[in-house]
């Protein structure tokens, strides 16, 4: 069975946010719910200074902790080793939010537009009820993914079943594909490269693989 | 979703936002609302940046459907202007509008196009790089159907921009702007570039594949921007200093290394290197052809420079008769004279600038510029050559790169002079690996680099200076900013007004300086996609300028800080809800190289908003109202809208005498695309363009490098000795004095055979002082830089939520960045409110403490002191524009100066 | 104006999704609990009992309506119970359906197998929610496994200071021993804050969390442990003349475990933040020592 990761590689970002649009225009989150965001680390003292541009979000971990502690089974893991939420039977109660080492979770209970108090059509068009006081977060596009099969493609490599942050990357720094698969895209990066998962000792055998040097 | 989705389309588009562009991208179009923006997938085997759009692009939803839009034209009603006057604005219909400009304009041509000082009495002011162009539909045909239109009034180009490199870039190697030939370059030096986060889509994917490659690039600048960041290397220089490191760097490869370190057969052969000079500055010449010499080592005799089978001296001085040609009628006659080489010459002049000398002023240890000195020449892999397109060509991994604030003002000349000397010395100008120039807006003809290509008689290549010579001088400036008295260099092209000293439209409203013509406000202004009132220096001076204008005409998205002081109006449909047929490919600025060439399409994904109408539909109206609907037409003809609409084998023109609609006009111009690419083969339309979005066709790579066609056209590079610069120096001045003009005497002296570094610091700390007092430096200590972000520079998008929102991830955004120890001595901490003030004015910002900063610098990456523009008033950022002064004394001989200025900071009080 | 929920954040945050309502779910649980067991000890009579557990009970509940009020979708609250394989909450939840059951079956009867099956059922709750915090991966202060003997214990302490005080208003008088085995909770509780606090020093804490914990630390020893353990010791020696003193060290006992509560819940809830074991390689260099932001190591 296939098992959907993301790549980063962190040599190429240069934190331009392209991926954090792209994710809000695809999944239609309100203003300031980022799915996908990218982070801006600056470490060390003047003048050894390094500045690092950190794309996160969900890790579609393997042992989710969120799932575990979800008490409505609202959080499920699929077979494919991406992590979702039932909309329809969260209860909202958040506890996923802080079971989630990466703070990738939101909860929004009222609507914000980006202007003022109505929405714009492209928000009116997109407004889902259903997301309303329970939790949501990245779904690595779920939605495209599951188009995979029926039409015969690729995740990762077609763009229509591709997540919208991996299409959107103008640096090349975001890769999707199968680990399992060692023909992969992202098999064949992480075979070639070192790499990184974030909180690992945590336990949580997250899905999104930081590429930092070639080996 | 609130209901099911009735229909989906994906509407093929191109963003150009940014001079980083085009991008190409589909707007997905739900139930006729757009929701979504993607690349433009089916582009990514053409696009260099793999048909992919920026985070900007990204904006153009919200841009569409904001609620702070006009909808519909409106007309002043208060006929006082200025900051604290409501403008009264009250909605009426287009014809209403129509009328009242229609009526200006009638009125305006009835007077005639100039005015009683010879100035043009329509003007005009758009966004830089000329991207507003690529959304302003047919208006070029407009303005060229006009006649004399004074584009001079600048918002920031001309002054603001990247603009030595844009003259001397152009005067050296065709190059209005330079960059690294970054997929086979291993070794950059970046100096203030921030091509990450400037440098659009094509900049950050080809920077991205070259660094997982290996790419090193070392970044000097003050404070640690997103392009440090993606560095192997961060050098905190110390502002304005870069041309110290420069020469310190040329020091080492021409006084310090073995010559055969470096590329002397491309310097013997392809620069001006081994040119004999005269006692006067001049090149020596052969007194029969009046050809510069050079000596020859296999005759042991002085050879004019294209003289076949030499081998020219590099270095030495030798004996000879020659005729040495100066300024004016200057002329001596030379026997038996010692002369130097221009690169020995090179030597002595470089001899003072050591690594010890440049640590000094630059902050910078002196084993750093020798280490990266030593590893220029090692990555040169000087010898090596690279096949392209079955040519053989020298291939120099090695390259350098400038960014703003580096590349204009004083000093800039120096840095881009040494930056060129550098490619030169390891043969790594215009070569596979090497420095690049991407375009030409100066010289003519326009279409390749490689078109504008002729030879001068001294075997360089040729450039149309303003003339300086007694006979032609243009005594009276033909536009407000004089570019064409001031600034030979500007040349005469449609982008030359915008090239000169644009703070001088403005400047000399007020005052005009001694002995020069007085200069008025035009009688129209026409403006779009352009917030002087904010981007430019000295804002609130400027505002008040501005409000000095009899009659403006504003294409408007929102109210904004400029068309407040407008009169009319005019909404147009925007960038996804109108038609407009722009060329793409071939090379363009900063890095867009392309494999191919062709057409992009904008097209209506939605209907447009309210009443809002097609940009071109207004031109149309605008030209009939003017009565120019004629000279309109056969301008767009003619090719004013991107394409010229019949050859010998097609015609698709118009009839002149018919308004036409936007579609029909737009309708021919793909036909005439179309058959362009296909030699006539296809006349495909609007139609097909809608369905595909962009056609083009492959092209040779060659047409990256400059070097081939001055190889088969026998040209050298004019390095290093600029004697074309000293004589046109010499003649300005005595042109300027025989008018009793003394006021431009200290820009003079930066002509010259041989540029020297001087204290550019000292240049603004001593107006600092001049205008502030003695104690200037202790109240003003720290120096003020700003920085590019992707998500606003050049986007004129500061009212779109999602680039505030997304900007907001990004370090330093919001605020002003200072060094965090420095900081805390001044009991500043996160996020803090603290007012910069400089001897112009303050502005306020909250604190953003850093290591990546120089203790002596303060960083405030936007111009966002917005008061009039919806949300982004609301946003309470600091601009360092109200700080900058329009000085003359700040202004360098290519009429630019930079982005920094002198400035305090304090706590304000307040958390912000 | 919309923000960016924490704009270009990378140091820890306070969570947002919990606040003093998860607090009050805690402290009702924790308090209500240990006094459901030691009702069972220390009432004087049937009477006695059926009032301290029902303020027991009420306190269980008025936590759990806490909870309640703060969940997105209250009307779907029944879908708590959905996963008992792995969520302590609805374990949690699952245990507080027999243990309202046996606790009002206790009141109603006054005693019998009801009472001690009630005392049973609270441990387990308080267990349940020991292991909430220790499931919460995402909040350091939280994760660290020593919080659950720490919940368990001051939920002893806190039910065993209010049947103190209970003791006293009620009448009939309590056990003698009461002084002494709220003495004993404490001193637990001293052993758990010690234990747990010296963990998570040890492992490291985002300097927020650390900056709430420590200062918090040294005025609890001094308040919530070392005041009442004095007065209780003074109370076992000097209660005769002093009859309020088991009183007073109860209720203190109670409300610095409050106290203490609140503060771990609600004020010492950053959150994980972001890490880089080593720093990437930009084009050519060596890979840096990485960066953990806003941690104390």
């Amino acid at each position: 069975m296939a098992r959907y990761v993301m790549t980063v590689d962190l040599r190429r970002c240069i934190g331009c946010q392209t991926c954090t649009a792209a994710c809000r225009h695809a999944n239609a989150t309100p203003p300031g719910v980022q799915w996908r965001k990218v982070l801006d680390i600056e470490s060390g003292e003047y003048p050894d200074v390094r500045r690092s541009f950190v794309p996160v979000g969900c890790m579609h971990c393997a042992d989710p902790p969120c799932m575990h502690v979800c008490p409505s089974t609202a959080t499920y893991q699929r077979a494919d080793g991406l992590v979702g939420i039932d909309y329809d039977i969260c209860i909202g109660c958040g506890y996923c939010a802080v079971a989630c080492p990466y703070q990738a979770r939101y909860i929004v209970h009222r609507r914000e537009y980006a202007y003022g108090d109505r929405p714009t059509a492209q928000e009116e068009a997109r407004f889902d009820p259903q997301r309303m006081s329970v939790a949501m977060k990245c779904t690595f596009c779920s939605d495209r993914v599951d188009l995979a099969k029926e039409k015969g493609l690729t995740p990762g490599v077609d763009p229509e079943v591709t997540p919208a942050c991996v299409n959107s990357c103008i640096a090349g720094v975001l890769a999707f594909g199968d680990r399992e698969d060692p023909n992969s895209n992202v098999s064949q990066l992480l075979a070639e490269n070192q790499f990184f998962r974030m909180h690992e000792e945590l336990g949580t055998d997250p899905g999104m693989y930081y590429i930092f040097d070639k080996k | 979703m609130s209901a099911a989705v009735k229909s989906v389309r994906k509407v093929p588009q191109y963003c150009y936002q940014c001079v980083a562009g085009p991008d190409l991208l589909t707007v997905k179009v739900e139930d006729g609302v757009a929701t979504e923006v993607e690349p433009n997938f089916s582009a990514c085997e053409v696009h260099p940046g793999a048909g992919k759009c920026c985070v900007k692009a990204y904006g153009i939803i919200q841009k569409t459907y904001s609620p702070n839009r006009l909808l519909q034209p409106m007309k002043r009603t208060n006929p006082k202007k200025g900051r604290e006057e409501d403008p009264g604005f009250v909605p009426i219909s287009w014809d209403e509008a129509f009328e009242i400009v229609g009526a200006k304009l009638r009125e305006t041509r009835a007077r005639g196009v100039l005015n009683e000082h010879g100035y043009p009495r329509m003007a005009a002011s758009f966004g830089g790089g000329g991207i507003p162009t690529y959304y302003m539909g047919t208006f070029p045909a407009f303005l060229s159907a006009w006649g004399p239109v004074d584009f001079s009034y600048g918002s920031g180009q001309g002054v603001s921009c990247t603009h030595s490199e844009h003259l001397y870039g152009e005067l050296w190697h065709r190059a209005f702007t330079v960059c690294p030939d970054t997929p086979h370059c291993n070794y950059v030096l970046s100096f203030g570039g921030n091509i990450e986060a400037s440098g659009g889509v094509v900049g950050a994917w080809r920077h991205g594949k070259a660094r997982e490659r290996g790419l090193k690039r070392i970044q000097f600048e003050p404070h640690l921007s997103v392009t440090g960041a993606a560095s192997a290397e961060w050098v905190p220089i110390r502002p304005k200093t870069d041309a110290a490191f420069l020469f310190a760097l040329v020091h080492a490869l021409v006084c310090e290394m073995p010559r055969e370190k470096l590329d002397v057969f491309f310097l013997k052969h392809h620069t001006g290197s081994p040119y004999l000079i005269g006692p006067n500055g001049f090149y020596l010449r052969d007194p029969a052809t009046k050809k510069p010499l050079l000596w020859d080592l296999k005759r042991n005799a002085a050879v004019p420079f294209d003289t076949p089978d030499t081998d020219p001296a590099l270095d030495g001085t030798f004996t000879l008769d020659a005729l040495e040609l100066g300024a004016d009628e200057d002329r001596w006659v030379h026997q038996g004279i010692a002369a130097e080489t221009a690169f020995g010459k090179l030597a002595a002049q470089m001899r003072p600038y050591t690594p010890e000398w440049a640590e000094k002023v630059c902050d910078v240890r002196e084993g750093t510029v020798r280490r990266i000195a030593a590893e220029w020449v090692e990555q040169a892999q000087v010898g090596a050559t690279m096949e392209v397109d079955g040519e053989i060509l020298p291939y120099r991994p090695v390259a350098i790169q400038f960014g703003r604030t580096v590349n204009n003002g004083w000093g800039a000349y120096e840095c881009c002079w040494a930056r060129t000397l550098l490619a030169c010395l390891v043969g790594g100008l215009e070569v596979p690996g090497g420095t690049l120039g991407t375009t030409v807006r100066l010289n003519r003809p326009a279409t390749t680099r490689q078109a504008s290509v002729k030879i001068n008689p001294d075997g360089f290549m040729h450039y149309p200076m303003n003339p300086t010579d007694k006979a032609t001088w243009a005594a009276r400036p033909k536009v407000r900013n004089a570019h064409d008295v001031m600034v030979p260099l500007s040349a005469n092209s449609p982008w030359s007004t915008a090239l000169g000293p644009t703070h001088f439209s403005w400047m000399f409203q007020k005052e005009s300086p001694e002995n020069w013509p007085r200069v008025t406000p035009p009688d129209v202004w026409f403006c779009y996609r352009t917030n002087p009132s904010i981007s430019f220096w000295d804002t609130q001076e400027l505002s008040r300028r501005l409000a000095e204008f009899p009659f403006i005409v504003a294409f408007a998205y929102h109210r904004d800080e400029t068309n407040h002081m407008a009169d009319v109006l005019l909404p147009e449909s925007t960038d996804i809800e109108s038609t407009q047929l722009i060329r793409i490919g071939g090379s363009k600025f900063i890095e867009q190289f392309w494999d191919h060439e062709g057409f992009a399409l904008r097209q209506p994904a939605v209907q447009p908003a309210g009443q809002t109408r097609d940009f071109t539909d207004i031109a149309t109206e605008l030209a009939a109202q003017a009565g120019l609907l004629d000279k309109y037409n056969e301008a767009i003809n003619r090719g004013a809208a991107g394409v010229p609409l019949s050859s010998q084998r097609w015609d698709f023109r118009l009839d002149p005498g018919v308004k036409h609609p936007a579609a029909t006009i737009w309708n021919h111009a793909c036909r005439a695309a179309s058959a362009e690419l296909t030699d006539g083969a296809e006349t495909d339309g609007l139609d097909w363009f809608k369905q595909h979005g962009l056609r083009t066709r492959p092209i040779s790579r060659l047409s990256w490098y400059l070097f081939p066609e001055l190889r088969r056209k026998n040209i050298r590079f004019e390095m290093p000795f600029q004697e074309r610069l000293e004589r046109v120096g010499i003649e300005l001045g005595r042109r300027l004095h025989e008018h009793d003009i003394h006021w431009w005497d200290v820009q003079l002296g930066e002509y010259g055979g041989l540029p020297k570094v001087h204290d550019f610091p000292g240049i603004w700390e001593k107006e600092t002082v001049k205008q502030a007092g003695a104690d200037a430096l202790e109240k003003y200590p720290f120096w003020l830089i700003t920085s590019r972000s992707m998500q606003y520079s050049w986007g004129s998008n500061v009212g779109v939520q999602l680039m505030d929102e997304t900007s907001g991830n990004v370090r330093g955004s919001r605020g002003v960045l200072i060094n965090r120890r420095r900081a805390g001595e001044l009991g500043i901490a996160e996020g803090d409110l603290v007012e910069v003030s400089s001897y112009v004015g303050t502005t306020r910002g909250p604190a953003v403490l850093a290591e990546g900063i120089r203790a002596d610098t303060l960083l405030m990456m936007g111009q966002f002191d917005h008061w009039a523009t919806p949300y982004a008033k609301d946003l309470k950022k600091p601009s360092m524009n109200s700080l900058i002064p329009m000085s003359m004394a700040l202004t360098d001989a290519t009429g630019s100066s930079a982005d920094i200025v002198r400035v305090g900071v304090r706590k304000a009080g307040g958390a912000h | 104006m919309k923000t960016n929920v924490n704009p270009g954040q990378v140091t820890p945050w306070h969570q947002t999704n919990w606040d003093w309502r998860a607090a009050g779910n805690f402290i009702g649980g924790g308090t209500g609990t240990g006094l459901l067991f030691f009702a069972t000890l220390a009432a004087g009579n049937a009477d006695a009992y059926r009032i301290m557990a029902l303020v027991a009970l009420a306190f269980v509940g008025a936590g759990l309506t806490c909870v309640w009020l703060e969940i997105g979708k209250p009307f779907r609250a029944i879908n708590v119970f959905f996963h008992p394989q792995t969520s302590w909450m609805t374990r949690e939840g699952m245990v507080a359906v027999p243990l309202f059951a046996c606790g009002l079956a206790a009141v109603w009867f006054g005693g019998g197998i009801f009472v001690g099956m009630a005392a049973l059922l609270g441990i387990v709750f308080l267990y349940c929610q020991g292991r909430i915090l220790q499931a919460s991966k995402g909040i350091p202060a939280w994760r660290e496994p020593k919080i659950v003997p720490l919940i368990l214990a001051t939920g002893f302490v806190e039910g065993a200071g209010l049947a103190a005080v209970l003791t006293a208003l009620l009448p009939g008088s309590g056990p003698r021993w009461l002084a002494g085995v709220l003495l004993g909770a404490l001193i637990l509780r001293r052993i758990a804050w010690t234990l747990y606090f010296r963990a998570v020093d040890k492992s490291g804490l985002p300097k927020k969390a650390m900056a709430v914990l420590r200062p918090f630390g040294a005025k609890f020893d001094m308040l919530g442990q070392l005041l009442p353990e004095i007065t209780l010791v003074m109370g076992i020696f000097y209660g005769a003349v002093l009859p309020g003193l088991t009183f007073a060290a109860g209720l203190v006992a109670a409300a610095t475990g409050w106290w203490l509560k609140y503060t771990i819940v609600a004020r010492a809830a950053y959150n994980q933040g972001y890490a880089l074991p080593v720093l990437p390689v930009r084009g050519q260099g060596e890979v840096r020592p990485g960066v953990k932001p806003g941690w104390t190591k």
